[in-house]
Protein backbone atom coordinates (compact mmCIF):
# COMPACT_ATOMS: atom_id res chain seq x y z
CA UNK A 1 0.00 0.00 0.00
CA UNK A 2 1.06 3.27 -1.04
CA UNK A 3 1.96 5.67 1.77
CA UNK A 4 0.85 8.43 -0.02
CA UNK A 5 -3.02 9.23 0.92
CA UNK A 6 -5.53 8.21 -1.95
CA UNK A 7 -7.55 11.32 -3.52
CA UNK A 8 -10.87 9.99 -1.91
CA UNK A 9 -9.06 10.24 1.64
CA UNK A 10 -7.71 13.88 0.98
CA UNK A 11 -11.49 14.85 -0.63
CA UNK A 12 -12.79 13.57 2.21
CA UNK A 13 -10.69 15.30 4.46
CA UNK A 14 -10.62 18.53 3.12
CA UNK A 15 -14.07 18.29 2.44
CA UNK A 16 -15.69 16.33 4.90
CA UNK A 17 -19.84 15.28 4.88
CA UNK A 18 -22.24 15.32 7.57
CA UNK A 19 -20.12 17.26 10.19
CA UNK A 20 -21.90 18.18 13.16
CA UNK A 21 -24.50 16.54 15.60
CA UNK A 22 -27.94 15.83 15.35
CA UNK A 23 -30.44 18.23 17.56
CA UNK A 24 -33.15 15.02 17.02
CA UNK A 25 -30.51 12.38 17.59
CA UNK A 26 -32.20 9.05 18.87
CA UNK A 27 -28.60 7.95 19.76
CA UNK A 28 -24.93 8.56 19.53
CA UNK A 29 -21.65 6.61 20.04
CA UNK A 30 -18.29 7.25 20.38
CA UNK A 31 -14.65 5.64 18.51
CA UNK A 32 -11.29 5.30 18.85
CA UNK A 33 -9.75 7.81 22.00
CA UNK A 34 -8.03 4.23 23.28
CA UNK A 35 -3.78 3.21 23.46
CA UNK A 36 -4.03 1.98 20.25
CA UNK A 37 -4.62 5.68 18.38
CA UNK A 38 -5.14 7.91 21.66
CA UNK A 39 -4.76 11.11 18.84
CA UNK A 40 -8.31 9.90 17.29
CA UNK A 41 -11.60 10.14 18.06
CA UNK A 42 -15.14 10.07 16.19
CA UNK A 43 -18.37 10.69 17.63
CA UNK A 44 -21.56 9.77 15.65
CA UNK A 45 -25.13 10.64 15.66
CA UNK A 46 -28.27 8.72 14.29
CA UNK A 47 -31.96 9.43 13.78
CA UNK A 48 -33.81 6.23 12.65
CA UNK A 49 -37.12 6.05 11.32
CA UNK A 50 -38.59 2.41 10.70
CA UNK A 51 -35.73 0.88 11.47
CA UNK A 52 -33.50 2.65 8.80
CA UNK A 53 -30.80 5.70 9.45
CA UNK A 54 -32.30 8.56 7.85
CA UNK A 55 -30.37 11.04 9.61
CA UNK A 56 -26.40 10.96 10.47
CA UNK A 57 -23.84 13.55 11.79
CA UNK A 58 -20.05 13.01 13.27
CA UNK A 59 -17.47 15.31 15.18
CA UNK A 60 -13.92 13.90 15.01
CA UNK A 61 -10.74 14.53 16.40
CA UNK A 62 -7.59 13.11 14.53
CA UNK A 63 -5.53 12.98 11.55
CA UNK A 64 -6.55 12.74 8.16
CA UNK A 65 -7.35 9.37 8.09
CA UNK A 66 -9.91 9.91 11.18
CA UNK A 67 -11.53 12.81 9.71
CA UNK A 68 -12.31 11.51 6.22
CA UNK A 69 -12.78 8.17 7.26
CA UNK A 70 -15.86 9.45 9.50
CA UNK A 71 -16.92 11.40 6.42
CA UNK A 72 -16.90 8.25 4.66
CA UNK A 73 -18.90 6.41 7.14
CA UNK A 74 -21.87 8.73 7.41
CA UNK A 75 -21.82 8.60 3.50
CA UNK A 76 -22.33 4.59 3.99
CA UNK A 77 -24.28 4.56 6.64
CA UNK A 78 -27.03 7.17 5.83
CA UNK A 79 -30.38 5.50 4.44
CA UNK A 80 -29.32 2.07 5.60
CA UNK A 81 -31.18 -0.68 7.45
CA UNK A 82 -29.83 -0.76 11.10
CA UNK A 83 -28.15 -4.15 10.41
CA UNK A 84 -27.21 -3.28 6.94
CA UNK A 85 -25.35 -0.51 9.27
CA UNK A 86 -23.59 -2.87 11.47
CA UNK A 87 -22.07 -3.94 8.36
CA UNK A 88 -19.53 -0.86 7.64
CA UNK A 89 -16.74 -2.05 9.18
CA UNK A 90 -13.10 -0.57 9.16
CA UNK A 91 -11.92 -2.33 6.41
CA UNK A 92 -15.43 -1.28 4.56
CA UNK A 93 -14.93 1.98 5.06
CA UNK A 94 -10.96 1.95 4.17
CA UNK A 95 -11.90 -0.15 1.13
CA UNK A 96 -13.92 2.34 0.21
CA UNK A 97 -11.17 5.51 0.47
CA UNK A 98 -9.00 3.50 -1.89
CA UNK A 99 -6.85 2.22 0.57
CA UNK A 100 -5.01 3.93 3.59
CA UNK A 101 -1.30 3.97 4.51
CA UNK A 102 0.26 1.01 5.97
CA UNK A 103 -0.26 0.35 9.66
CA UNK A 104 -2.54 3.69 9.70
CA UNK A 105 -5.77 1.22 10.16
CA UNK A 106 -6.42 2.37 14.00
CA UNK A 107 -7.20 5.54 12.83
CA UNK A 108 -10.25 4.80 11.48
CA UNK A 109 -12.47 5.20 14.51
CA UNK A 110 -16.08 6.24 13.11
CA UNK A 111 -17.27 2.53 12.59
CA UNK A 112 -16.91 1.87 16.18
CA UNK A 113 -18.67 4.90 17.06
CA UNK A 114 -21.26 3.72 14.69
CA UNK A 115 -21.95 0.66 15.86
CA UNK A 116 -22.22 1.78 19.47
CA UNK A 117 -24.67 4.23 18.44
CA UNK A 118 -26.94 1.38 16.77
CA UNK A 119 -26.39 -0.51 19.83
CA UNK A 120 -27.70 2.34 22.01
CA UNK A 121 -30.51 2.87 19.95
CA UNK A 122 -31.96 -0.64 19.75
CA UNK A 123 -31.47 -0.52 24.09
CA UNK A 124 -33.46 2.24 24.66
CA UNK B 1 33.66 20.35 -3.27
CA UNK B 2 31.71 21.60 -6.27
CA UNK B 3 28.23 20.13 -5.89
CA UNK B 4 26.90 20.87 -9.45
CA UNK B 5 29.91 18.43 -10.43
CA UNK B 6 28.78 16.12 -8.30
CA UNK B 7 25.58 16.40 -9.15
CA UNK B 8 25.97 14.96 -12.84
CA UNK B 9 27.18 11.71 -11.01
CA UNK B 10 24.20 11.20 -9.88
CA UNK B 11 21.27 10.31 -12.59
CA UNK B 12 18.02 10.60 -10.80
CA UNK B 13 18.68 14.47 -9.48
CA UNK B 14 17.47 14.81 -13.55
CA UNK B 15 14.53 13.15 -12.84
CA UNK B 16 11.03 14.76 -12.24
CA UNK B 17 8.60 13.99 -9.81
CA UNK B 18 4.97 15.60 -10.63
CA UNK B 19 6.38 17.34 -13.47
CA UNK B 20 8.70 19.41 -10.52
CA UNK B 21 12.71 18.69 -10.59
CA UNK B 22 12.65 16.23 -8.22
CA UNK B 23 14.93 17.90 -4.42
CA UNK B 24 15.75 14.56 -2.65
CA UNK B 25 15.51 15.60 1.31
CA UNK B 26 15.04 12.02 2.60
CA UNK B 27 18.87 11.22 2.55
CA UNK B 28 18.40 10.09 6.51
CA UNK B 29 16.69 6.72 4.89
CA UNK B 30 18.42 6.06 1.85
CA UNK B 31 21.23 8.27 -0.20
CA UNK B 32 21.21 8.03 -3.90
CA UNK B 33 23.92 6.10 -5.89
CA UNK B 34 26.68 7.72 -7.63
CA UNK B 35 26.92 6.47 -11.50
CA UNK B 36 30.60 5.41 -10.98
CA UNK B 37 28.88 2.66 -8.00
CA UNK B 38 26.21 1.77 -10.73
CA UNK B 39 29.06 1.27 -12.62
CA UNK B 40 31.29 -0.95 -10.27
CA UNK B 41 28.39 -3.19 -9.69
CA UNK B 42 27.98 -3.63 -13.80
CA UNK B 43 31.65 -4.27 -14.01
CA UNK B 44 31.89 -6.54 -11.20
CA UNK B 45 29.00 -9.11 -12.77
CA UNK B 46 30.01 -8.52 -16.09
CA UNK B 47 33.63 -8.77 -15.44
CA UNK B 48 34.55 -10.90 -12.40
CA UNK B 49 31.58 -12.96 -10.96
CA UNK B 50 32.40 -16.09 -8.83
CA UNK B 51 31.53 -16.83 -5.80
CA UNK B 52 34.36 -16.57 -3.20
CA UNK B 53 36.47 -18.54 -0.78
CA UNK B 54 35.79 -21.75 -2.14
CA UNK B 55 36.17 -21.54 -6.13
CA UNK B 56 39.45 -22.74 -7.71
CA UNK B 57 39.60 -20.57 -10.87
CA UNK B 58 40.64 -17.72 -12.28
CA UNK B 59 37.56 -15.63 -11.67
CA UNK B 60 37.01 -17.30 -7.72
CA UNK B 61 40.50 -16.06 -7.38
CA UNK B 62 40.00 -12.80 -8.51
CA UNK B 63 36.40 -11.70 -7.05
CA UNK B 64 38.02 -13.22 -3.30
CA UNK B 65 40.89 -10.57 -3.77
CA UNK B 66 38.44 -7.99 -4.72
CA UNK B 67 36.42 -8.62 -1.53
CA UNK B 68 38.99 -8.80 0.80
CA UNK B 69 40.07 -5.82 -0.36
CA UNK B 70 36.70 -3.82 0.52
CA UNK B 71 37.37 -5.19 3.72
CA UNK B 72 41.12 -3.42 3.88
CA UNK B 73 39.12 -0.39 2.31
CA UNK B 74 36.60 0.07 5.01
CA UNK B 75 39.20 -0.77 7.53
CA UNK B 76 41.39 2.40 6.54
CA UNK B 77 38.29 4.38 6.48
CA UNK B 78 36.72 3.89 9.84
CA UNK B 79 40.25 3.86 11.33
CA UNK B 80 39.86 -0.01 12.38
CA UNK B 81 43.35 -2.01 12.93
CA UNK B 82 42.92 -4.23 10.40
CA UNK B 83 40.46 -5.81 7.76
CA UNK B 84 39.59 -8.57 10.42
CA UNK B 85 37.88 -6.41 12.35
CA UNK B 86 35.32 -5.68 9.50
CA UNK B 87 32.57 -7.74 8.82
CA UNK B 88 30.15 -7.64 6.08
CA UNK B 89 26.69 -8.05 7.04
CA UNK B 90 23.17 -6.60 5.52
CA UNK B 91 23.02 -3.32 7.63
CA UNK B 92 22.90 -1.69 10.84
CA UNK B 93 19.57 -3.44 11.90
CA UNK B 94 21.87 -7.05 11.32
CA UNK B 95 25.08 -5.59 12.36
CA UNK B 96 23.21 -4.90 15.88
CA UNK B 97 21.41 -8.36 16.09
CA UNK B 98 24.78 -9.88 15.26
CA UNK B 99 26.18 -8.56 18.52
CA UNK B 100 23.60 -9.48 20.28
CA UNK B 101 23.06 -12.60 19.20
CA UNK B 102 26.77 -14.01 19.58
CA UNK B 103 26.59 -12.39 23.48
CA UNK B 104 24.25 -14.76 24.50
CA UNK B 105 25.80 -17.94 22.92
CA UNK B 106 27.67 -19.79 26.08
CA UNK B 107 30.75 -19.84 23.79
CA UNK B 108 31.44 -16.03 24.30
CA UNK B 109 32.53 -17.07 27.51
CA UNK B 110 32.78 -13.78 30.24
CA UNK B 111 31.69 -11.36 27.24
CA UNK B 112 27.88 -13.66 27.96
CA UNK B 113 25.17 -11.55 29.00
CA UNK B 114 23.62 -13.45 31.76
CA UNK B 115 20.43 -12.95 33.77
CA UNK B 116 20.53 -9.79 35.77
CA UNK B 117 23.18 -8.31 33.81
CA UNK B 118 22.33 -4.95 32.77
CA UNK B 119 22.37 -3.37 29.47
CA UNK B 120 21.89 0.91 28.91
CA UNK B 121 20.63 2.74 26.02
CA UNK B 122 19.69 5.94 25.16
CA UNK B 123 15.85 6.89 24.09
CA UNK B 124 17.57 8.38 20.89
CA UNK B 125 17.70 5.26 19.61
CA UNK B 126 16.27 4.14 15.94
CA UNK B 127 14.31 0.65 16.86
CA UNK B 128 17.09 -1.26 15.43
CA UNK B 129 19.27 -0.19 18.34
CA UNK B 130 16.56 -0.53 20.53
CA UNK B 131 14.29 -3.96 20.06
CA UNK B 132 16.80 -5.97 20.21
CA UNK B 133 18.12 -5.03 23.64
CA UNK B 134 14.58 -5.02 24.94
CA UNK B 135 13.75 -8.40 23.26
CA UNK B 136 16.75 -9.73 24.67
CA UNK B 137 16.02 -8.25 28.02
CA UNK B 138 12.72 -9.69 28.38
CA UNK B 139 13.72 -13.34 26.94
CA UNK B 140 17.04 -12.97 29.40
CA UNK B 141 16.06 -11.93 32.16
CA UNK B 142 17.99 -8.55 31.98
CA UNK B 143 17.48 -5.20 32.75
CA UNK B 144 17.22 -2.63 30.57
CA UNK B 145 17.85 1.01 31.54
CA UNK B 146 16.79 3.80 28.80
CA UNK B 147 18.93 7.22 29.13
CA UNK B 148 16.97 10.05 28.71
CA UNK B 149 17.51 13.76 27.10
CA UNK B 150 18.36 17.35 28.25
CA UNK B 151 15.55 20.10 27.71
CA UNK B 152 17.36 21.14 24.28
CA UNK B 153 17.61 17.65 22.95
CA UNK B 154 21.28 16.48 23.88
CA UNK B 155 21.72 13.16 25.87
CA UNK B 156 21.93 13.56 29.06
CA UNK B 157 25.29 12.69 30.63
CA UNK B 158 24.00 12.91 34.35
CA UNK B 159 21.36 10.41 33.71
CA UNK B 160 23.69 8.14 31.33
CA UNK B 161 26.55 8.42 34.12
CA UNK B 162 23.83 7.61 36.64
CA UNK B 163 22.48 4.52 34.83
CA UNK B 164 25.71 2.83 33.94
CA UNK B 165 26.25 0.67 37.23
CA UNK B 166 28.59 -2.11 38.19
CA UNK B 167 26.08 -4.43 36.35
CA UNK B 168 25.96 -2.74 33.19
CA UNK B 169 27.72 -4.72 30.87
CA UNK B 170 26.95 -3.05 27.74
CA UNK B 171 25.77 0.18 26.50
CA UNK B 172 24.02 0.90 23.17
CA UNK B 173 23.46 4.00 22.00
CA UNK B 174 23.61 6.40 18.80
CA UNK B 175 26.28 8.49 17.09
CA UNK B 176 23.86 11.05 15.47
CA UNK B 177 19.67 10.54 16.19
CA UNK B 178 17.83 9.70 13.42
CA UNK B 179 15.33 12.39 14.57
CA UNK B 180 16.97 14.95 16.45
CA UNK B 181 20.18 15.11 14.99
CA UNK B 182 21.88 15.31 18.14
CA UNK B 183 25.27 14.26 18.12
CA UNK B 184 26.84 12.22 20.85
CA UNK B 185 29.82 12.80 22.75
CA UNK B 186 30.53 9.16 22.44
CA UNK B 187 34.37 9.37 23.59
CA UNK B 188 32.79 10.67 26.74
CA UNK B 189 30.36 7.73 26.69
CA UNK B 190 33.08 5.50 25.92
CA UNK B 191 34.64 6.37 28.80
CA UNK B 192 31.37 5.90 31.45
CA UNK B 193 31.15 2.77 29.60
CA UNK B 194 34.64 1.44 29.90
CA UNK B 195 34.71 2.64 33.52
CA UNK B 196 32.33 0.31 34.73
CA UNK B 197 33.69 -2.48 32.93
CA UNK B 198 31.07 -1.99 29.73
CA UNK B 199 31.40 -2.45 26.04
CA UNK B 200 30.47 0.04 24.14
CA UNK B 201 28.40 -0.53 20.63
CA UNK B 202 27.85 2.60 18.79
CA UNK B 203 25.08 3.02 15.71
CA UNK B 204 27.19 5.16 12.74
CA UNK B 205 24.26 4.90 10.50
CA UNK B 206 23.97 8.40 10.47
CA UNK B 207 26.93 9.52 11.36
CA UNK B 208 29.46 7.30 9.01
CA UNK B 209 27.76 8.73 5.96
CA UNK B 210 28.18 12.69 6.99
CA UNK B 211 31.43 12.79 9.04
CA UNK B 212 35.03 11.72 9.94
CA UNK B 213 34.22 9.01 11.66
CA UNK B 214 37.62 7.03 13.37
CA UNK B 215 36.79 4.21 15.85
CA UNK B 216 40.15 4.89 17.97
CA UNK B 217 39.26 8.34 18.27
CA UNK B 218 35.28 7.37 19.65
CA UNK B 219 36.57 4.30 21.95
CA UNK B 220 34.02 2.07 21.08
CA UNK B 221 33.87 -1.55 21.05
CA UNK B 222 31.60 -1.80 18.53
CA UNK B 223 30.56 0.61 15.42
CA UNK B 224 27.33 -0.49 12.95
CA UNK B 225 26.38 1.35 9.99
CA UNK B 226 24.68 0.78 6.44
CA UNK B 227 25.92 1.12 3.01
CA UNK B 228 22.94 2.42 1.76
CA UNK B 229 23.01 5.71 3.57
CA UNK B 230 26.07 6.56 2.19
CA UNK B 231 25.83 6.39 -1.35
CA UNK B 232 26.35 2.39 -1.17
CA UNK B 233 24.16 -0.40 -2.56
CA UNK B 234 20.86 -1.96 -0.46
CA UNK B 235 21.47 -5.15 1.09
CA UNK B 236 24.95 -4.69 2.54
CA UNK B 237 26.10 -3.10 5.88
CA UNK B 238 29.36 -3.13 8.31
CA UNK B 239 30.14 -4.08 11.76
CA UNK B 240 33.52 -3.56 13.14
CA UNK B 241 34.18 -4.49 15.96
CA UNK B 242 37.40 -4.94 18.28
CA UNK B 243 39.60 -7.90 17.33
CA UNK B 244 39.82 -9.17 20.64
CA UNK B 245 36.28 -9.14 21.21
CA UNK B 246 35.55 -10.78 17.86
CA UNK B 247 38.24 -13.27 18.56
CA UNK B 248 36.15 -14.07 22.01
CA UNK B 249 32.76 -13.87 21.01
CA UNK B 250 30.47 -16.81 19.58
CA UNK B 251 29.73 -16.86 15.81
CA UNK B 252 26.52 -15.40 14.73
CA UNK B 253 25.26 -17.45 11.85
CA UNK B 254 26.53 -21.15 11.06
CA UNK B 255 27.23 -22.35 7.86
CA UNK B 256 29.67 -22.56 5.10
CA UNK B 257 32.99 -20.57 5.01
CA UNK B 258 32.90 -19.55 8.54
CA UNK B 259 34.21 -22.87 9.91
CA UNK B 260 38.23 -23.82 9.78
CA UNK B 261 37.64 -27.31 10.49
CA UNK B 262 34.16 -30.10 10.90
CA UNK B 263 33.52 -33.02 12.20
CA UNK B 264 30.20 -35.06 12.81
CA UNK B 265 31.19 -34.27 16.28
CA UNK B 266 32.44 -30.33 16.37
CA UNK B 267 33.40 -27.79 14.16
CA UNK B 268 35.76 -24.77 14.61
CA UNK B 269 35.78 -21.66 13.54
CA UNK B 270 37.57 -19.54 10.83
CA UNK B 271 40.00 -16.70 11.33
CA UNK B 272 38.44 -12.88 11.23
CA UNK B 273 36.57 -11.84 9.88
CA UNK B 274 34.90 -14.94 7.88
CA UNK B 275 33.82 -16.12 11.39
CA UNK B 276 31.18 -13.75 11.35
CA UNK B 277 30.56 -14.29 7.63
CA UNK B 278 28.63 -17.64 6.86
CA UNK B 279 27.35 -18.34 3.65
CA UNK B 280 27.80 -16.67 0.09
CA UNK B 281 28.75 -13.36 0.72
CA UNK B 282 27.22 -10.20 -0.64
CA UNK B 283 30.33 -9.68 -2.84
CA UNK B 284 29.35 -7.31 -5.51
CA UNK B 285 27.38 -4.93 -3.20
CA UNK B 286 30.05 -5.35 -0.59
CA UNK B 287 32.90 -3.83 -3.27
CA UNK B 288 30.76 -1.39 -4.76
CA UNK B 289 30.27 -0.06 -1.33
CA UNK B 290 34.23 -0.14 -0.64
CA UNK B 291 35.87 0.11 -3.65
CA UNK B 292 39.07 -2.31 -4.84
CA UNK B 293 41.39 -2.42 -7.98
CA UNK B 294 42.13 -4.93 -9.96
CA UNK B 295 45.56 -5.86 -9.37
CA UNK B 296 46.65 -7.17 -12.33
CA UNK B 297 45.15 -5.10 -14.54
CA UNK B 298 45.08 -1.80 -12.79
CA UNK B 299 40.93 -1.62 -12.95
CA UNK B 300 39.73 0.29 -10.31
CA UNK B 301 36.27 -0.67 -8.65
CA UNK B 302 35.04 2.80 -8.02
CA UNK B 303 32.71 2.08 -4.94
CA UNK B 304 30.87 4.62 -2.74
CA UNK B 305 34.00 5.08 -0.25
CA UNK B 306 36.41 5.72 -2.51
CA UNK B 307 33.81 8.85 -3.77
CA UNK B 308 33.29 9.71 -0.40
CA UNK B 309 36.96 10.33 0.28
CA UNK B 310 37.62 11.81 -3.39
CA UNK B 311 35.38 14.43 -1.84
CA UNK B 312 36.81 14.67 1.93
CA UNK B 313 34.70 13.56 4.68
CA UNK B 314 35.31 17.17 6.15
CA UNK B 315 34.05 19.30 2.94
CA UNK B 316 30.95 17.03 3.32
CA UNK B 317 30.78 17.74 6.77
CA UNK B 318 31.02 21.39 6.00
CA UNK B 319 28.75 21.55 3.27
CA UNK B 320 25.78 19.93 5.19
CA UNK B 321 26.53 21.99 8.50
CA UNK B 322 25.89 25.11 5.79
CA UNK B 323 22.97 23.53 4.45
CA UNK B 324 21.30 22.78 7.91
CA UNK B 325 22.04 26.20 8.63
CA UNK B 326 20.37 27.85 6.08
CA UNK B 327 17.35 24.86 6.91
CA UNK B 328 16.85 25.86 10.68
CA UNK B 329 16.62 29.47 10.23
CA UNK B 330 14.63 29.26 7.67
CA UNK B 331 12.28 26.94 9.26
CA UNK B 332 12.93 29.16 12.41
CA UNK B 333 11.38 32.40 10.89
CA UNK B 334 8.00 30.25 9.58
CA UNK B 335 5.84 30.86 12.82
CA UNK B 336 3.63 27.43 12.81
CA UNK B 337 6.47 25.48 12.71
CA UNK B 338 8.36 23.71 15.75
CA UNK B 339 11.33 22.54 15.49
CA UNK B 340 13.12 19.74 17.38
CA UNK B 341 16.64 18.95 18.34
CA UNK B 342 19.52 20.76 19.10
CA UNK B 343 19.44 24.53 18.00
CA UNK B 344 23.02 25.00 16.51
CA UNK B 345 24.10 23.32 13.25
CA UNK B 346 27.47 22.34 14.85
CA UNK B 347 25.58 20.21 17.65
CA UNK B 348 23.94 17.74 14.95
CA UNK B 349 23.96 15.80 12.16
CA UNK B 350 22.46 16.62 8.52
CA UNK B 351 18.46 15.61 9.98
CA UNK B 352 16.04 18.39 10.63
CA UNK B 353 12.33 16.94 11.99
CA UNK B 354 9.55 19.71 12.62
CA UNK B 355 6.02 19.61 12.75
CA UNK B 356 3.51 22.25 12.35
CA UNK B 357 1.08 23.22 14.58
CA UNK B 358 -2.04 21.11 14.05
CA UNK B 359 -0.98 20.11 11.17
CA UNK B 360 -0.98 16.32 9.85
CA UNK B 361 3.11 15.65 8.87
CA UNK B 362 1.99 12.92 6.55
CA UNK B 363 -0.23 15.51 4.10
CA UNK B 364 2.63 17.76 4.92
CA UNK B 365 5.20 15.79 3.28
CA UNK B 366 2.41 14.38 1.13
CA UNK B 367 2.02 18.06 0.03
CA UNK B 368 5.62 18.64 -0.51
CA UNK B 369 5.87 15.57 -3.02
CA UNK B 370 3.14 17.05 -5.08
CA UNK B 371 5.89 20.01 -5.52
CA UNK B 372 8.52 17.25 -6.49
CA UNK B 373 10.22 17.11 -3.16
CA UNK B 374 11.45 14.05 -0.58
CA UNK B 375 10.79 14.00 3.16
CA UNK B 376 10.13 11.87 5.57
CA UNK B 377 7.48 11.56 7.76
CA UNK B 378 5.89 9.76 10.53
CA UNK B 379 7.74 8.78 14.13
CA UNK B 380 10.90 7.60 11.77
CA UNK B 381 11.26 4.09 13.65
CA UNK B 382 11.60 5.91 17.36
CA UNK B 383 8.64 5.58 18.63
CA UNK B 384 9.92 5.41 22.30
CA UNK B 385 11.30 9.05 21.12
CA UNK B 386 8.29 10.31 19.79
CA UNK B 387 6.03 9.44 23.01
CA UNK B 388 9.27 11.04 24.86
CA UNK B 389 8.63 14.24 22.87
CA UNK B 390 4.85 13.93 23.26
CA UNK B 391 4.62 14.02 18.97
CA UNK B 392 3.05 11.44 17.03
CA UNK B 393 5.18 12.24 14.33
CA UNK B 394 7.34 15.21 12.28
CA UNK B 395 8.38 15.71 9.19
CA UNK B 396 12.29 15.01 8.67
CA UNK B 397 14.51 16.64 6.34
CA UNK B 398 18.15 15.36 5.50
CA UNK B 399 20.07 16.53 2.70
CA UNK B 400 23.50 15.19 1.50
CA UNK B 401 26.31 16.46 -0.14
CA UNK B 402 24.75 16.73 -3.44
CA UNK B 403 21.98 18.95 -2.07
CA UNK B 404 22.47 22.67 -2.92
CA UNK B 405 21.30 26.01 -1.48
CA UNK B 406 19.05 26.63 -3.56
CA UNK B 407 16.94 23.02 -3.08
CA UNK B 408 16.77 24.30 0.39
CA UNK B 409 15.16 27.87 -0.32
CA UNK B 410 12.64 26.15 -2.33
CA UNK B 411 12.03 23.71 0.01
CA UNK B 412 11.82 25.87 2.31
CA UNK B 413 9.14 28.24 0.01
CA UNK B 414 7.23 25.41 -0.17
CA UNK B 415 6.68 24.37 2.83
CA UNK B 416 5.61 28.08 3.85
CA UNK B 417 3.39 27.95 1.04
CA UNK B 418 1.55 24.67 1.97
CA UNK B 419 1.22 26.36 5.59
CA UNK B 420 -0.73 29.44 4.04
CA UNK B 421 -2.80 27.21 1.98
CA UNK B 422 -4.35 26.18 5.09
CA UNK B 423 -5.40 23.17 3.96
CA UNK B 424 -3.62 21.24 6.42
Amino acid sequence: MSPRYSPAVLDHFTNPRHVGTLEDADAVGKGGGGPLCPEDMAYVWIRVRDGRIVDIAHKTMGCPIAISSSSMTCTLAVGKELGEALAITSAVVIAALGGVPERRADSVVAPEALRKAIAAYRER
Amino acid sequence: MDVDVIRTDFPILQRKVHGKPLIYLDNAATTQRPRQVLETLAHFYMTYNANIHRSPHRLGEEATELYEQAHEKVAQFIDAEDEGEIVFVRNTTEAINLVAVSLLRPESGDLRLRPGDEVVVTILEHHSNFVPWQALCQEHGLALRVAGLREDGTLDMDDLARLIGPRTRLVCCTHISNVLGTIVAVPEVARLAHAAGALLLVDGAQSVPHMPVRVQELGCDFLAFSGHKMLGPFGVGVLYGRRALLEQMAPFLYGGDMIAEVTTERSTWNCLPWKYEAGTANVADAIALAGAVDLRTGWELTGAVDYLEAIGMEAIRAHECALLSRLLAGLRAIPEVRLYGPPAAAERGAVVSFAVEGADPFLLAQLLDDEGIAVRAGGHCAHPLARHLHVPGTVRASPYLYNTPEEIDHFLEATEQVIRRRIL
